[in-house]
């Protein structure tokens, strides 16, 4: 906990308009929340997005408005699970969100020459 | 072979060949029955008048009534040659005591080549590599089965055959007159209809009942299946015709292989296509099960450039390159939302092609085309319907429907479209396909930035898990003769310019397929130089991993590379649907979906049989050198298998 604090302050400094509206949420606990309540099993366990489900999009740094992101945890369109609040209550949506935020997003292509020059 | 490894005619240097041995021991089986034949007749009752006496010494303590116990033909043999004119290369069993006179026709009278006898440790393996070694070759791989239980256990792999129409040459072994069956077990491995079974997925099925009409059948079997649309085909083969001997060889004949000409679609029909393409503002090609060679995907080129017009490669060949600027299989969605003319060519399920489908409590399709699109077919399927297995899908109304072969089709729609294209119309599709390059560019770009998110993360993601393997693989010939993953990351990273680079998926979606298929295909890549590799799922892996044992016995080159999400996944994810509809959570969704408790070793597993192995690797920068040193033992010609822990989807 005392690892993610200082992430958590930094994000409610650095945090991108999108998520600025977002309850505060713990990171920490949003990865425990994440992986335990399945969601990595079609988004990937950094949220780097599944290709054979849906396909399940990118959640790495979700750019997902937290009002838009609830809603689709809540009432899903296309074929995701519904996440009801006794499943997921709002503070670990919250978490989660926070979590998803809190991942490293994408790398500059050409700093790994095998996905550049193929 | 004895038990250390040598052959017990190993340093005779007096050996005899079979037809050598045979034709000496038929002179001595004659001399013999003469000798036999004596006593025998000396033996039989001298008059009516003898009366019951004492027991008659030397007629019991004699040999009995003469059985001939060699000959010098078989039915067998004659079947060789009838596979032989065929042309097999390959011929895949399990052994099995009812088609034992074949199988010691091949080895011996045949003297193991063409077609050369492939040993699998499950029919369903058997089946399997005739599979990919046809999609590959473009031609059957002839299979030997038991004709009860062989076939029962070949039957899954042959539904997944039939589905991707995919030619397949199954010879079952049958024991039909009952007075001939010996053992309890030949009773149970005898059937009258062995065929049923499976006869909703063969093209055509015979049992023939003579050898004049095995010879008349097989030839006929493997027209038709060679005839589009593809599919295996089923001959019920009796073992006393397979053993006995020939009672006249002159007077039977073996027809010669008919040739099949191209199945063209009408001329009128084409011409309708034709005009609707290049007046079309918008128009969509989707390619799934064409291209059977390199000449289909380079027609498939030739028309998209003359017409600039984008192809949604569906997957189930390798019809167009991944790299080329018309290739928009990634955004096969927004274009078909746009298209005013959809042409399919041999698109398996039209309906699901052309709807967005929604599993959910109510299941739902919306169409995805704009109302008064015209959409035509040109596929051979419709030549070939079945009833009962619903492969064929939803029924998808269709404007123009073309039953013919796709591939054979297009050198004339390709005509009938470049007359119909003058100079102005030509400027105005250039400017179209010029859109449509950058756009396809934009896709490449964005999809290696996609790779890019979780590079470094344990378990290591399928994005890096395909990049490392292409960066290796890149200056080879390579084919990827299989894919766990649905050749997802491969076709946004790979440079797929070959008709072989990709062989399509099982078409039934029958688990077991991805392993014994690759093989087959990396066995029919052997004599063309290629380098095989195959993605390989570890749940598909467990239903035949006696697999790994045929690589290596037959020494077939070939890198399996694994995608050990340790989970049959798909599953999974319908649990957790299943679990959260009911608002019950997903804490138990990982019962009886995972494969877990122990974790499997599978490079142990492929040591056992004889593969070199690594793994399991769960740190992607070990990756790369693992890659080196197993394609090191594959390019050398050996197989070799890498365990890779992936994260999930």
């Amino acid at each position: 906990m005392n690892k993610i604090l200082p992430l958590a302050v930094m994000m409610m400094v650095v945090a991108p308009a999108w998520a600025q509206t977002a309850p505060k949420g713990d990171p920490d606990n949003g990865r425990k929340v994440y992986l335990a309540d399945g969601c990595f099993q079609c988004h990937g366990r950094v949220g780097q997005g599944g290709l054979m489900t849906g396909p399940a999009p990118i959640l790495a740094q979700t750019k997902l408005p937290y009002a838009a992101f609830t809603r689709q945890l809540r009432n899903p369109i296309n074929d995701m699970p519904p996440y009801p609040a006794k499943l997921l209550p709002d503070q670990e949506m919250a978490d989660i969100y926070a979590f998803l935020q809190s991942l490293p997003g994408r790398r500059p292509v050409k700093d790994i020459p095998i996905l550049d020059k193929n | 072979m004895s038990q250390d490894g040598q052959s017990k005619n190993d340093g005779h240097k007096d050996r005899v060949g079979r037809r050598g041995f045979l034709k000496g021991a038929g002179a001595t089986g004659a001399a013999l029955g003469a000798s036999i034949a004596a006593p025998a007749a000396a033996q039989a009752p001298a008059a009516p008048t003898r009366s019951a006496g004492p027991p008659d010494i030397a007629a019991e303590t004699l040999p009995p009534a003469p059985d001939s116990q060699q000959q010098s033909s078989s039915g067998g043999d004659f079947m060789v040659d009838v596979l032989k004119t065929i042309g097999f290369d390959y011929v895949t069993q399990t052994p099995a005591s009812t088609f034992r006179g074949l199988h010691e026709a091949i080895i011996n009278y045949g003297g193991n080549k063409a077609p050369e006898l492939l040993s699998c440790v499950h029919e369903e393996i058997a089946v399997a590599m005739a599979h990919g070694y046809a999609k590959i070759e473009n031609k059957p791989m002839a299979v030997m089965v038991q004709s009860t239980v062989g076939l029962q256990h070949a039957s899954m792999a042959l539904y997944n055959a039939y589905c991707d129409q995919a030619p397949i040459y199954m010879i079952a072994g049958n024991l039909t007159d009952s007075t001939k069956r010996l053992f309890g077990f030949e009773h149970a491995h005898s059937a009258i209809d062995p065929a049923v079974i499976v006869r909703d997925f063969v093209k055509w099925d015979d049992q023939p009942g003579s050898l004049q009409h095995f010879s008349e059948s097989a030839i006929r079997a493997y027209k038709i299946a060679m005839t589009p649309p593809y599919g295996p085909v089923l001959l019920t083969v009796d073992g006393e015709l397979q053993e006995n001997s020939i009672p006249n060889r002159a007077a039977l004949t073996i027809p010669p292989v008919a040739r099949v000409a191209p199945l063209q679609g009408d001329s009128g029909a084409v011409a309708e296509t034709a005009r609707l393409l290049a007046a079309a503002e918008n128009p969509v090609i989707i390619a799934d099960r064409l291209a059977r060679t390199q000449d289909g995907m380079d027609r498939l080129i030739e028309l998209a450039e003359v017409l600039q017009c984008p192809v949604v490669d569906a997957g189930g060949r390798s019809n167009f390159p991944t790299r080329h600027g018309l290739n928009h299989s990634g955004r096969s969605g927004a274009l078909l939302a746009q298209a005013d003319v959809i042409v399919g060519l041999e698109v398996n399920d039209f309906f699901n092609t052309l709807h967005a489908l929604s599993d959910r409590i109510e299941r739902r399709s919306r169409q995805i085309t704009k109302p008064g699109a015209k959409i035509i077919n040109i596929t051979a399927r419709d030549l070939s319907p079945r009833s009962n297995y619903q492969d064929f899908g939803r029924y998808q109304p269709i404007d123009l429907t073309i039953p013919a072969d796709g591939q054979d089709t297009l050198p004339s729609l390709i005509e009938a479209v470049r007359k119909l294209i003058d100079g102005g119309r030509k400027s105005a599709l250039e400017a179209r396909g010029q859109r449509l390059v950058q756009i396809h560019n934009t896709m490449i770009e964005n999809w290696k930035s996609d790779a890019t998110l979780g590079w470094d993360m344990t378990p290591v993601s399928l994005g890096r898990l395909c990049a490392e393997v292409f960066d290796q693989i890149k200056n080879d010939d390579w084919s990827m003769v299989g894919n766990g993953i649905r050749v997802t990351w491969p076709r946004r990273l790979w440079r797929f310019d070959k008709n072989y680079r990709w062989i399509g998926s099982s078409g039934g979606s029958g688990i077991g397929y991805n392993v014994a298929a690759s093989l087959g295909a990396a066995l029919a890549n052997r004599k063309h130089g290629r380098l095989s590799v195959s993605i390989q799922g570890d749940g598909d892996l467990m239903f035949s991993p006696g697999t790994l044992w045929t690589a290596a016995h037959h020494q077939i080159p070939i890198l399996y590379v694994m995608h050990n999400n340790r989970a049959w996944h798909q599953e999974v994810m319908y649990l957790q649907a299943m679990c959260n509809r009911h608002g019950r959570g997903v804490t138990n969704a990982h019962i009886g979906t995972t494969i877990t408790d122990p974790n499997i070793d599978y490079a142990m597993m492929a040591k056992s049989m004889g593969v070199y192995a690594e793994g399991p690797i769960t740190n992607a920068k070990d990756i790369a050198p693992a890659l080196k040193r197993a394609l090191a033992v594959v390019r050398k010609g050996e197989p070799a298998l890498v365990d890779v822990v992936t994260d999930v989807r």
